[in-house]
């Protein structure tokens, strides 16, 4: 069983990314806020983190090039709304590996999220 | 079918078609007392231009002996062409027309002049009550093919999502307001940033775009107004929740 991280703060795309992600097989571990991510990264290692950008207390800039310094292999998908294009290359430039908009099709999260599992 | 009713938060819209100047003012005074809107046309074309510009009434109240149509053929033309799900009184004096039943059944039901208010308030309220139950626009303010998409179809899952909106976009919405206050407009574009996926989930249109704007472009200015809108849509879709299903308790 592989170990997904979500950093994310909307209630509901939590529970649909929980709903979605379990039901595909994948343990999943939900941070609402940078704070509370940033404990998990501390603590465990993750097959692969999906994060927004826009966070509490610890931006998703911020994690990222935390997760990039100390688990360069862990895949990163982002989480973005359609006006986020410029951060969205940000993070591309940061190394983030994907992004998916939310509120994402299930399909197409099963797939990204397939592909990279598969990859690690 | 489009469904042209749109105003009962407002109190609703009566479309009158009537050419009796006394009667016009009878039901213009009834109108009045009940706070309904109130828009009179003189034939039942000029309604029909009107539906075709607006789109919006919750009932039309007409005359069986409007020219060129008369009401039945005028309720026919608004519900078969238009394709309004329109509910039609149709106002007759103390002798009716006689009809036959095909056409009576173009109208919901017949109101007898001279206007008077205990009657003509009942009838009228009595349609208004029906209106949740055969309206599709009950739904307008939401959808759920997302939710039901994303949940498999798992009903108590879509049902604890729409819980979760209506708690968690309620408390962001007071935020909102908190931010305001403390003209805090970084925050109030995070906090709009945040909740745009839950009115996107529900697919309503308005509270996206109100967030998008308040999240990009809204200059501060705007903000008040902006955030003012959202708050009546997000309360529209609370009280459509509400009303559609009343078990899950989201009024509180």
């Amino acid at each position: 069983m592989k170990r997904i991280l979500v950093i994310e703060d909307n209630p509901m795309v939590i529970k649909s990314l929980e709903f979605k992600l379990t039901k595909d097989g994948h343990e999943v571990l939900i941070a609402k806020d940078g704070r509370e991510a940033m404990k998990f990264l501390k603590e465990a290692n993750f097959d692969l983190i999906l994060t927004d950008l826009m966070l509490p207390f610890v931006t998703g800039k911020e994690l990222i090039s935390y997760i990039k310094k100390n688990s360069p292999k862990t895949p990163i998908i982002v989480l973005s709304t359609s006006t986020q294009e410029n951060i969205i290359m940000d993070a591309f430039n940061m190394g983030v590996d994907d992004f998916i908009t939310k509120p994402f099709s299930p399909n197409e999260l099963s797939l990204r999220v397939k592909r990279f599992l598969n990859k690690a | 079918m489009k469904n042209p009713n749109a105003s009962l938060q407002a109190g609703p819209t009566i479309l009158l078609v009537e050419s009796n100047i006394t009667e016009k003012e009878n039901f213009a005074h009834i109108a009045l007392q009940q706070g309904w809107q109130l828009v009179i046309c003189n034939s039942g074309i000029d309604a029909i231009h009107w539906f075709n510009k607006t789109n919006k009434a919750d009932i039309l109240v007409i005359e069986e002996n409007s020219t060129p149509l008369n009401g039945y053929q005028t309720a026919d033309y608004i519900k078969t062409e238009l394709g309004l799900m329109l509910p039609v009184l149709i106002t007759v004096g103390t002798v009716p027309t006689p009809q036959e039943l095909r056409v009576i059944t173009y109208a919901e039901g017949v109101i007898k002049k001279p206007f008077i208010k205990s009657t003509s308030v009942l009838q009228i309220n009595e349609i208004l009550k029906r209106l949740p139950e055969k309206s599709p626009a009950q739904t307008d303010c939401y959808s759920l093919n997302y939710l039901r998409d994303i949940f498999d179809g798992h009903e108590e899952s879509v049902f604890e999502s729409l819980k979760l909106f209506s708690t968690s976009v309620n408390t962001e919405l007071e935020q909102l307001n908190i931010e305001l206050q403390d003209k805090d407009f970084n925050r109030i574009r995070e906090i709009a940033h945040s909740i745009k996926p839950s009115f996107e989930m529900l697919e309503n249109e308005t509270g996206r775009s109100i967030c998008h704007l308040l999240n990009s472009e809204a200059e501060e200015t705007k903000m008040p107004g902006l955030i003012h809108d959202l708050q009546l849509e997000f309360a529209s879709i609370k009280k459509q929740l509400t009303r559609d299903f009343p078990d899950l308790k989201i009024g509180g």
